[in-house]
């Protein structure tokens, strides 16, 4: 009951008219970045979060949670319509949701990934108003040797489920650890791996690894598969929206357990991604109309979309109980936190009652907007795709310049965007995951500080993490997580599955 | 034409040496535990080692089960159409500024790649440079680079 009240005061918060406008201006800059391929929701975020640095901070991250929802929304409307996932976690999408646009029936495909879309962002909203503040509760009693666990448990996931290569997923995610260890060291202060670059002292920010990764990298792919728009009407029938939306409690099913694997991968740090791939494969296994997977078949829509939005949306929950993000964009807001004063984490449920409940509130209202405004905009930014790619990706590229100068106005940064994107394109070949990197460098030093701090208490003895129950249980629960997916692949012999992110 | 194997093992070359290099330098700030705790040099050199590890792996990996071909021919071709004016536009920065830099690039790839009409490719080129000074300069008080070609007009 205590939690609706402070929802209640959250909308009082979310709900004033300068909040709204920025909440449908986010939507749709949203919108439109997860349309364009090569901008995506963490470049998106990136790109505007320079421009928040003088907003307060309720209002910096209602519209920064905006441009997410409206990306994830976006990101489908190009799945659909034109077989180019404008997102890496609406490739799913256009298994089914492309054929049955191409099939005549466009209207039906959208309502019903927008409306399973909208049921996966509200269970993972009604998720956050019951735990956030409980989790965060329980975890305002962690030491910093509980804290190591609960990141050591993070990273594990990642490893262990994450769907990419378990090796592949390993060395991205030690490479943002490494980087965030780039400069001066929070602890001792002495400068570290800057290899004689003055400049480097002051570490290497995650937006521009952002910019790089996602935004050049992307590009850099989108160019070479050579993206054909072959697309199909995007007239919207409002009837036909209707009557599909009306028509979706009849796969109950589907969406319930589209959204509990959503929300299961967005807490533990799987991210959207993986979350639309498993939920898809598990639809296509289990469910009684496979055999009509690939063909147009509606709950093949439903099981990615539901699960996508469902894993974006509770990414957010423990970032903001506990200052772990659980996807890449969920990562960018939380530097953006970090960056306006503020202490992700379970302190913000205490200090800043106003923002994290405003923040929450904002999210059932800003999935409601982009719903409204997604489907009212999706002619206009079916013809935004029709504009030549060879106009586009020059644009696009001077917008990835012009956001990594600008977060510190500094040319290395944008020298090293550019090698990012060589590496974003490579890990992307390769099928090397993307976010724990980026994850990685945005948490790579509360990390070590976490551990550092442990040693101190300990005085250098390991023991200290098995100290207590509760850090064992988070420490061995890692140690699984880690270990038990790859001894299952051993005993049935199975190389492992090649997924993208 | 580009192997999977090739590009498998430049990967992981590339982040194994990045790795080496981590491990290497974090020497420098001392790994271990000294009387003020662990040393700063302690975390990155055992992240170092782990890059160094799974690249290692990574490398035996590709090199074994790389198949086929990754990058075809008209792919690169493509793919470096896009980066090689992309760092030339880049290196341009500091001598032309942002503004002239991004106009330049656009221009040269609208006019020279996709064969836009001049005026259409210079009107383009030219509304950009003016919407991001529009933007950045004056609505978010924003300075982005002007280059020596910017510092000589100023002075």
């Amino acid at each position: 009951m205590e939690n609706l009240e402070a929802l209640l005061h959250g909308f009082t918060i979310a709900v004033t008219l300068p909040h709204i406008v920025l909440m449908i201006g986010g939507v749709l800059l949203g919108i439109l970045v997860g349309v364009l391929p090569g901008l995506g929701a963490p470049n998106g975020v990136s790109l505007l979060l320079p421009l928040t640095f003088g907003m307060q901070p309720v209002s910096a991250i209602i519209l920064l949670s905006s441009i997410y929802w409206g990306a994830l929304f976006g990101g489908s409307v190009t799945s659909i319509l034109f077989n180019i996932p404008g997102e890496p976690s609406s490739v799913a999408t256009t298994f089914d949701g492309y054929p049955m646009a191409r099939d005549g029936r466009p209207t039906a495909a959208l309502a019903t990934a927008f409306g399973s879309a909208a049921f996966g962002a509200l269970v993972g909203v009604v998720l956050i108003t019951l735990l956030a503040s409980w989790i965060a509760g329980v975890a305002l009693a962690f030491g910093p040797a509980e804290y190591f666990a609960v990141y050591f448990l993070a990273f594990s996931s990642f490893v262990g489920v994450g769907g990419s290569p378990p090796m592949k997923t390993l060395v991205s995610l030690a490479i943002g650890f490494a980087i965030a260890a780039i400069g001066m060291d929070t602890v001792s202060g002495s400068v570290r791996l800057t290899m004689g670059i003055d400049e480097m002292v002051k570490g290497i920010n995650f937006v521009v690894a952002v910019m790089g990764l996602f935004g050049i990298g992307e590009l850099l792919i989108a160019v070479e598969e050579e993206l054909h728009a072959k697309p199909v009407s995007s007239r919207i029938k409002w009837r036909e929206v209707f009557q599909t939306v009306a028509g979706l409690p009849r796969y109950w099913v589907a969406l319930l357990r589209s959204a509990a694997i959503g929300c299961w991968m967005g807490i533990t740090p799987g991210g959207p991604t993986a979350a639309s791939f498993m939920s898809y494969g598990i639809a296509k296994r289990v469910s009684p109309r496979r055999a009509h997977f690939g063909k147009g078949e509606p709950e093949g829509i439903i099981a990615p979309e539901t699960a996508d939005h469902a894993a974006g949306t509770s990414a957010l929950l423990p970032m903001l109980a506990l200052g772990i993000p659980g996807s890449a964009t969920a990562a960018v807001m939380m530097g953006g936190l970090m960056i306006w004063g503020l202490n992700p984490g379970p302190t913000l449920f205490i200090e800043q009652k106003d923002f994290v409940w405003g923040l929450i509130a904002s999210m059932y209202l800003g999935n409601i907007v982009a719903v409204i405004l997604v489907l009212a905009t999706v002619p206009i930014f079916a013809a935004l795709m029709r504009l030549p790619f060879f106009i586009l990706a020059p644009l696009i590229f001077i917008v990835c310049v012009v956001g990594a100068y600008s977060v510190s106005n500094s040319y290395l940064d944008v020298v090293l965007m550019m090698g990012f994107g060589v590496l974003g394109y490579l890990f992307k070949k390769l099928s090397y995951p993307l976010a724990p990197l980026v994850l990685a460098i945005v948490i790579g030093d509360k990390a070590e500080d976490a551990f550092r701090q442990s040693m101190l208490m300990s005085q250098g003895s390991l023991g200290i993490f098995f100290g207590n129950a509760l850090v064992t249980t988070l420490v061995l629960a890692g140690f699984a997580l880690l270990l038990v997916p790859p001894i299952l692949r051993l005993i049935r012999h199975r190389p492992p599955p090649e997924t993208i992110e | 034409m580009i192997s999977r194997r090739a590009l498998e093992v430049t990967t992981a070359l590339l982040t194994g040496a990045f790795g080496a290099t981590v491990a290497v330098s974090s020497l420098d700030n001392g790994i271990g535990w000294s009387a003020a705790g662990v040393e700063s040099g302690t975390f990155p050199f055992l992240t170092g080692l782990i890059v160094l590890a799974g690249s290692l792996y990574n490398l035996g990996h590709g090199w074994l089960r790389g198949t086929g071909i990754a990058v075809r021919r008209s792919d690169f071709r493509r793919t470096s159409a896009l980066l090689l004016p992309a760092v030339l536009y880049v290196a341009l920065i500091p001598l032309l500024g942002l503004y002239g830099a991004s106009a330049t690039y656009l221009f040269g790839t609208l006019r020279f790649q996709s064969r836009v009409g001049i005026v259409r490719a210079l009107v383009i080129a030219l509304l950009t440079a003016v919407v991001l000074y529009a933007v950045f300069e004056r609505m978010f008080q924003i300075s982005l680079p002007h280059g020596l070609l910017g510092a000589m007009f100023d002075l």
